[in-house]
């Protein structure tokens, strides 16, 4: 289980997050939505320790993590994975070495058996063909499937999405979709996806979490949000150019 | 005037905070050399990117450098003295104390210093960094430690490099121009233990201050290509800068270890 407790973070004047308290339960596809800077990376990044909040707790389990230093994040990071907005794949590493590396990393794993792992990884996305390749030969959305296999690879319990089907055309944002509900379904694995994705949001989500001026604005079941008569959560449900919503 | 001191006051602030996270920069720098967990391949990919891809630019500036520095002090003997038997002695032992470290370094902070900036600092724009730490992987031991180790050897071989293709050609010079014979201008007569050491430690200290305070650069760097930019200037500026500051505080030391 992962809770936010009061969770403030503010960058110079701008204040991002103003009392945020969430819960996710084990298992869940929790969707994050809102508008753009609103604060939805942000949020999941203290899980994991790349950001720290000024105020506030986060809970994994029964640990509180945000002021874990970066040696005790290691395995808090081995746990929760992360796949970037941008796939953030290392441009000089091949992709079977972009995937092997956090075998080598946290487990300590020899090259050549990290590669060979790495692989075998590469081929539960179908990118075992272009395991040879460097990032910036791959279009976008292999580039996201090896992202996906690099953050699986540890096998964690729980996986961040940011944005995981931005610039994705539509076929591949909804395999992407499915590799979401059968890690949960399957394997029990918790996953926070950051999205503004209406149709993987309606088509995924277990629950959903919106926020809005660095609140939790709205908070329920895909159902219950679009029966909302909050009408800043509609402008937002129903992907309107006008409303009260301000961005 | 309460304006000008509040900002005064807070660019000294900026500056002390700066130093203390170079300074962080570097103790865990020197932690990772000796307890980091990066590949082999990495630091020998540093050496050949920062002492290869830099030869032939370290090679053209020394040489034309040491050309124009031999042809103009030539000429000013010529006209004051008129000897120029001992043009070659003195070249050589300005050449080893400053002239080959101080200017050498001075080129490698616009090539290497900016090179690792843009480099690191895009991995910071683009969440590259972060991916590393969740992989488990220190940037500074992933990054910083091959870059700061093959510039620490790659400096001192370039700066040795410089000076020699910088004496040829100033040879080359003296014998054509003012008919120096090369027996006679190749001379290390003024040459001591004190210009060696002096000229070393430059090296060292240049080649440890430049992917430092580059990297420092990088890794701070946000907002896209503006920020790598950003980062790229300063990191250009700020070595340059700690070049001169080192130059002045070793040089001074070298003048009251080795009293010339």
């Amino acid at each position: 289980m992962i809770r936010f407790m009061s969770l403030h973070k503010r960058f110079g004047e701008k204040v991002i997050l103003d009392g945020v308290d969430l819960e996710v339960g084990r298992g869940e596809v929790f969707f994050v939505i809102g508008a753009s800077g609103v604060g939805k990376s942000v949020l999941i990044k203290h899980l994991v320790g790349l950001l720290r909040p000024d105020s506030g707790e986060i809970w994994l389990d029964d640990q509180e993590v945000s002021r874990l230093s970066e040696r005790d994040l290691a395995p808090v990071r081995k746990r929760c994975a992360m796949v970037f907005q941008h796939s953030t794949l290392f441009d000089s590493m091949s992709c079977v070495d972009n995937v092997a590396l956090p075998l080598r990393k946290h487990r300590a794993l020899g090259h050549e058996e990290a590669r060979a792992e790495a692989r075998r990884r590469l081929a539960d996305v179908h990118m075992e063909e272009l395991a040879d390749r460097f990032p910036s030969e791959l279009g976008d959305g292999m580039r996201k499937r090896v992202a996906i296999a690099r953050a699986l690879t540890l096998e964690p319990e729980y996986v961040l999405f940011d944005e995981p089907t931005t610039s994705l055309d539509p076929i591949s944002a909804r395999r992407v979709d499915r590799l979401i509900r059968d890690l949960s379904d399957r394997l029990h694995v918790t996953s926070i996806v950051v999205s503004h994705d209406l149709t993987s949001i309606f088509t995924i989500a277990d629950r959903i979490a919106m926020l809005y001026q660095g609140k939790v604005r709205a908070l329920g079941t895909p159902a219950e949000l679009r029966a909302l008569e909050d009408p800043v959560v509609q402008q937002f449900v129903r992907g309107e150019a006008r409303g009260p919503m301000e961005t | 005037m309460s304006a000008f001191a509040t900002r005064v006051g807070r660019s000294a602030i900026t500056a002390g905070l700066q130093a203390a996270d170079v300074y962080r920069l570097f103790a865990r720098t020197l932690y990772y050399v000796f307890r980091g967990r990066r590949s082999r391949g990495a630091t020998l990919e540093q050496l050949y990117l920062i002492g290869n891809k830099s030869l032939f630019f370290m090679t053209t500036v020394m040489g034309f450098l040491g050309m124009i520095t031999v042809f103009q002090a030539g000429l000013q003997l010529e006209r004051v003295v008129p000897d120029t038997s001992q043009l070659g002695a003195s070249f050589a032992e300005l050449l080893v104390r400053n002239f080959a470290p101080d200017i050498g370094a001075m080129m490698l902070a616009t090539r290497v210093g900016a090179g690792i900036a843009a480099e690191i600092g895009s991995m910071a724009v683009t969440e590259q960094l972060d991916a590393l730490r969740m992989s488990a992987a220190d940037p500074i031991d992933f990054l910083v430690v091959p870059r700061f180790l093959a510039s620490l050897v790659m400096t001192a071989v370039l700066v040795i490099w410089g000076a020699a293709v910088a004496e040829g050609v100033g040879l080359l010079t003296g014998w054509s121009v003012f008919d120096i014979r090369p027996g006679t201008f190749f001379n290390l007569m003024m040459v001591d233990v004190g210009d060696v050491v002096v000229g070393l430690a430059k090296c060292f200290a240049y080649g440890a201050a430049i992917p430092l305070l580059s990297a420092h650069m990088g890794l701070r760097a946000y907002g896209g290509s503006e920020g790598v930019g950003s980062a790229t200037t300063n990191a250009v500026v700020a070595s340059s800068f700690a070049v001169i500051v080192l130059n002045a505080i070793i040089s001074a030391a070298g003048f009251l270890v080795f009293p010339q």
